[in-house]
Order: structure tokens, then sequence, then C-alpha cells
């Protein structure tokens, strides 16, 4: 295997008019090439922000710490994304090596500006294909992905496609300047079940056929069993377990991942009545001090919970966990 | 094609149909001034001495057809108007067409230099309020566009003219020279009417600008904040070309929308600063044709052309919609 990315110490604070808040802390992951990582939490945990600290793509008032470093390992040499700094230099993580899909595929296209003008638009930036070439190339991917009549499609507004034909169409054009890492942002929250099950099998095809590394960010852990070689799960902005999907749907040792399994309906025992966590996920503005799961944590330990933050130790060989049952003081 | 000429004929038609509509509403009020033309006439002849009977009345009402049905003369009247004849002025005796036909254009004209001053000033201006995050220049551009739309155009007006009175003992008033007033069209009278129509424009533009500043920061606001500009940065399109492509594009079927809405808004001030300014221009004729001399065709003429000017112009915005917003071309081309 060989290592596509690395995030290290990633810690993003946004100012806004309350004041400095903490959106991501201290999170870092690996990903190598053609691995599948889903991304799980709850809404506002920070899924999207940290994927688009990836791409440096978080408006200006964001703040990234001293310590964050995020290495891209090319073909020819690592680039330090957050080293780039002109736009020319964001090229390379901005629709080059790396693409983005979004949740709502209705709207991340420009309403007024066609399908095929906005992928020709993305070769002509990152490739030095002219515009009849860009052109062939977007409507062999639309093609690629499943879109019948691709030479119509590709003249066509994204209000003129369905839900499911737009993600496709947004998929279409993420790979079609070949990136090393694709990012899907919840790429099939916005679709009704069946549509769901047929963008995901593609996603899959696509990435054994390219060879890329995919940030899968759901809120669905079933999705994520479905798609993912291993998986991170993320509250109020930090890690807090993460490995292999089977090491960690079989075996959830952090309370927040043991709430969130027992929280997905089973097929096979309909008696049993779902537990989702109680509570809700603290605003930034309010980050509990030491472990931030604390204010709803069913086992909370007391004083060391509220007092130390907890650090990764291993469950398993791969497979770590920051809670403090964990750790060697608070080991039962 | 077809389609769209189809589209074009419809919203025509509706245009048209509109116009009927008030033209229907603007003929019944005009008849419900007490007293008709002929007694107004006769009435304003007595006052100047001549001595009138009931016959003399009754023969000029024949003679101007008011004898006919009600519905007979709203037709006849309706249909000359979209020729653009409207009669007599009741008390005046000249030909409305011929009396206000200058005066109405150039009405409409300042009303739509003043719109194309304002939009011309408010798209960059807008642009750059929307996207900059220089503190000084958002501040001194929200204390301009407060000052315009809380300074009156009238206040504004006065206080220009006092100015220049004190300062150059010209009033700056009129949009002609003495010497040009009722001269033909020539290039010296063309010049001389822009030396004086650039003041009325100004002051016109100056609340329109403020608004239309507003119009376009908050709508390229709403569009930056869009899903489809991130995503477009996501691919790699950035700079200029982000911002002019994607939001600044996208703004502009809202923008072009809204250009009805404030012809509208400075027809309505037209008046007053014309009244200020002793413009003669259309809009105070109607107050006095309404107010003093209670001369119903003229009033109803003006209050036509008016209508017509405003239908027109959203017609016409509604024609570019539809060529500039695929959402609107396709809903229609199919
Ligand atoms: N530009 C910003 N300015 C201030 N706060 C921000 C900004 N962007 C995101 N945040 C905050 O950062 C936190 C994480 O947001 P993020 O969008 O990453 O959540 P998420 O995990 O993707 O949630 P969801 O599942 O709803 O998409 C939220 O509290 C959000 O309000
Ligand atoms: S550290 Fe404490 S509060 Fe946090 S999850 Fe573990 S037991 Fe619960
Ligand atoms: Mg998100």
């Amino acid at each position: 295997m060989t290592r596509l990315l690395d995030v290290e110490n990633l810690t993003l604070q946004f100012d806004t008019d309350e004041g400095r808040i903490t959106a991501v802390d201290d999170v870092s992951f690996t990903l190598e090439a053609g691995e599948v990582m889903g991304l799980v939490g709850e809404s506002g945990s920070g899924k999207s922000v940290t994927a688009k600290s990836i791409m440096k793509l978080n408006p200006s008032n964001a703040v990234y710490s001293d310590q964050t470093k995020i290495t891209l390992h090319l073909d020819d040499g690592p680039v330090e994304i957050m080293g780039l700094q002109t736009s020319k230099e964001l090229q390379v993580v901005r629709g080059g090596a790396i693409s983005m899909i979004f949740q709502e595929p209705m709207a991340s296209f420009a309403p007024a500006i066609t399908i095929g003008d906005q992928m020709v638009e993305q070769l002509m930036i990152h490739t030095d294909m002219n515009a009849k070439r860009s052109k062939e190339v977007s409507i062999e991917m639309l093609d690629r992905v499943g879109i019948s009549d691709a030479g119509t499609r590709f003249k066509q507004y994204a209000f003129e496609l369905s839900g499911g034909m737009r993600q496709r169409a947004m998929i279409a054009m993420a790979l079609s300047t070949k990136p090393k890492l694709l990012i899907a942002d919840e790429p099939t929250t916005a679709l009704d079940v069946t549509i769901q099950a047929q963008v995901i099998d593609l996603m899959k095809d696509l990435v054994k056929d390219f060879g890329m590394g995919i940030v899968f960010i759901t809120h669905d852990l079933g999705v994520i069993a479905q798609t993912a070689d291993k998986v991170a799960v993320m509250y109020l902005g930090r890690l807090i377990e993460q490995g292999a999907v089977r090491d960690v749907i079989r075996n959830p040792s952090h309370p927040y991942t043991k709430g969130l399994i027992a929280a997905l309906p089973s097929l096979d025992d309909l008696d049993t009545p779902l537990t989702p966590i109680p509570g809700d996920i603290p605003s930034p503005l309010e980050r509990p001090a030491g472990c931030v799961f604390n204010t709803r944590c069913s086992v909370n330990m007391g004083e060391i919970c509220h007092a130390k933050v907890p650090q990764f130790s291993a469950v398993t060989q791969g497979h770590n966990v920051a809670c403090h049952l964990f750790n060697g003081e608070g080991a039962k | 094609m077809l389609q769209f000429s189809k589209f074009v004929a419809v919203r025509a038609a509706l245009a048209i149909l509109t116009l009927v509509l008030v033209s229907f509403i603007v003929f019944t009020l005009m008849e419900m001034v007490p007293g008709d033309c002929a007694e107004r006439y006769v009435a304003f002849k007595n006052s100047q001495g001549s001595v009138i009977t009931p016959e003399d009345i009754q023969i000029e009402r024949v003679r101007l057809g008011l004898d006919q049905p009600y519905i007979q003369r709203w037709g006849s009247w309706i249909f000359n108007a979209f020729q653009g004849e409207f009669g007599d002025s009741c008390i005046l005796r000249v030909n409305i067409a011929q009396l206000l036909g200058q005066k109405f254009w150039l009405s409409l004209g300042l009303c739509l230099s003043a719109l194309l001053l304002a939009y011309a000033i408010a798209i960059p201006v807008g642009i750059l309020a929307a996207t900059s995050k220089n503190a000084v220049l958002n501040n001194s551009l929200r204390l301009v566009s407060y000052l315009g739309l809380a300074l009156p155009n009238f206040l504004l007006a006065l206080m220009i003219m006092l100015f220049s009175t004190v300062m150059f003992g010209n009033s700056l008033t009129g949009l002609f020279s003495k010497e040009f007033r009722d001269a033909a069209w020539s290039y010296d009278r063309f010049m001389d009417f822009l030396g004086h129509a650039w003041l009325p424009i100004f002051i016109l533009g100056w609340s329109a600008t403020a608004f239309a500043i507003q119009t376009v920061r908050a709508l390229m606001s709403d569009e930056i904040g869009k899903l489809y500009v991130t995503a477009a940065a996501a691919r790699g399109v950035s700079g200029r070309r982000l911002l002019m492509r994607y939001p600044a594009r996208h703004a502009l079927s809202p923008i072009i929308n809204s250009l009805g809405f404030d012809l509208n808004r400075i027809f309505n001030e037209l008046p007053i600063v014309a009244l200020i300014l002793t413009l003669t221009e259309a809009g105070s004729l109607l107050i006095e044709a309404l107010a003093r001399s209670n001369d119903q065709q003229l009033a109803g003429a003006i209050i036509f052309m008016l209508t017509a000017s405003i239908v027109g112009i959203n017609f016409i915005t509604d024609v570019i919609l539809a060529l500039t917003d695929p959402r609107i071309r396709r809903s229609i081309v199919g």
C-alpha cells in the first residue's frame, strides 16, 4: 500500500461574532491509495469542515493552528496543503488531484450554466485538453457513470435532471480530471433509498477502476458498513474512535460509537426499541472540558472525564479509541 | 425559436390586456369626475367673459361625441389611445398628442437615464461591497447609501438649486435655456438639453442608486453564500472568473426582475422633482391637469402613457429574462 494522505494535528477555529469557536480539535488520520475511509458523526461534529480543510476550502474566517499539517503524496512528490497560497497553487488540491462531491447535487451545480460547460471548464483548468477534447471526455465520463443519452445531458442544466442523475453527473465531473483522492460529503443523503444504493454501487465500481482514495462522509453507519475499509468517528470536532470497519462495527468501544450502533435499526430484531443517544451535541461555543462527550455519556466516570482529555489507546491492533475507560488510569 | 416567439406573443398579449384593463379604469375614473368636457370648456369660456347657453353646451357635447353610450366612447378612446391619439385637451383645446408628445418622451428619457445611471453605478459597487472585506470601504458605502435612502429627492433638488443660485447665480432649472426652449431639435439644442438634463437625472438617480446598490449587494451576498460557488471553487475555478461567472452571473436575473419596479419608483419621484426644477415634463402636467384645471382628457392620456411605459418595461425585462435565464427559457422553449 502506498500512503496517499496524512492529516496531522488538524485544528481549525472560526472567528465568529460570538468569538473564536473550535470546529476541529487535533484530528489526525491517514489514507492509503485505493482505500475508502468513512468519516461519521452527528450533525455539527465537524465532518464537512475537516473535509474542506483538505482542499483549504473553508471560508476566510477559518484559522488553522500552526501544528496543522496535511500532506498529499503524489507521484511527483508530497504536497504540503497548508502551505499552498495562490489560487494557482491551490488548483492541485481543488479539482486537480482532489475532487469533492457535495450532499446536494442540485445546489452544487450552478443553475444557469449547463452541466457540460461546468465539466469542460474544470477540464480546461486542470488539463491541457482543448475545448473539443474536453467535451468528448466529459461526454464519455457522463456515459461511464451510467447516464443515458450523455450527449444531450451534456447540454442540459441541473434542474432538467432527476436527483439520482444529477449526483451521477456530479460524480462524473469530479472524476473527469482523474483525481487521486475523492471527498464525498454525504453524497447520497439527499437521494431516496434505491437511488442511494445505485450511487453507492457506482462509487464502489469507480474506486476499483480508478484506484483512488476516498473520504466518505456520512452520518449513516449502515452506508459505511457497505462502502468503507476503515472508519473514523467524530464528535464535536474530535476523533473519538477509528479502525477497520469490521472491528469498529463489531466491537464498538467508545460509548458514543456504541450509541450510534445501538441506534441503527436491525432487520433481524424489529422488536427491540431503537436507543438513540440521549441529549444533543453541545454548541461549539460550549465545548465541555475534559472528554467532549461527557455531557451525554452514560458511563461518565466523573472527575477524570471532566478534567482530562482522553488520548487514543489501542483496543486491538489498528483499532483505537479515545476514552478514559481504555486509558491506563481510567481502565477498570 | 417558434416556442420563443409564442412566449413573446403571449407576453405581449398579456401586456396589451393589462393596458386595456388599465384604460378601462382610467376611462371610468375620467367619467366619474363631475361634469364633462363640454361643461368644463363652457365654464372656462364663461369665466373668460363669453356668455354661453345650454344649447351651446349640447352642441359641444354632440361635437365631442359625448352623447354616445359609455361603452362605445370607451371603445373609441382606447382604440385611439393605442395609436397614440388622445383627442383634444378639455381646457387648452389643443391636440393632446402634440401637447404631450415631446414632453412625454423627455420624461421617459429622464427616468430611463436615471435608471441606467443607478445600475451603472450599483452593479460594480454592489458587487464590490458584497465581496470586499475592507471595513472602511464597507462603512463608507453604508453611509452613502443610508444618505441616499434617507435624503428625499426634493430636498436634494432644493439644496442643489439653492447652492448653485448662491454660488453661480444660476438656479440650474428647466430643461432648456431660454433661446432653445421652443426651437427645433438641433445639435446645439441637444447639447443645451444635456447641459440641463444631468441635474434632474442625477437627482432622480440619487436615491435610485442607493436603492439599487442595496439590491445588488444583497443579491450578490446571497449568491456568494450558495453551495454552487463553493463547489466551483472546489473544482479550481478562482478569482475574477469565479466571481463573474458564478455569483454575479446568477444575481443578474433578479436584478433584471427588479428594473420595472425601480422605474416605477423613479416615475413616482419625477413630478415633485420636476416641480422644483420647473421642468415642463409630463408628470408636472399631470399634477396640473388633475389638481388645478380638472382636465380629464389630459389626465387620462398621461396616466395611460405612464402605465404603458411601465407595462412596456416589464414586457421587455420579461423577454430579456427569458433570453438570459435558462430556467425560464427552458420552461418556454421546452
Ligand atoms: N464558516 C464557519 N464559520 C463559523 N462556524 C462554522 C463555519 N463552518 C462551520 N462552522 C461550524 O463548525 C461546526 C462543524 O460544522 P460541519 O459543517 O463540519 O458539521 P458536519 O459534521 O459536517 O455536520 P452535518 O452533518 O450537519 O453536515 C458547526 O458547529 C458549524 O456551525
Ligand atoms: S472519557 Fe469518560 S465521558 Fe468520555 S466517553 Fe469515556 S467514559 Fe464517557
Ligand atoms: Mg456536513
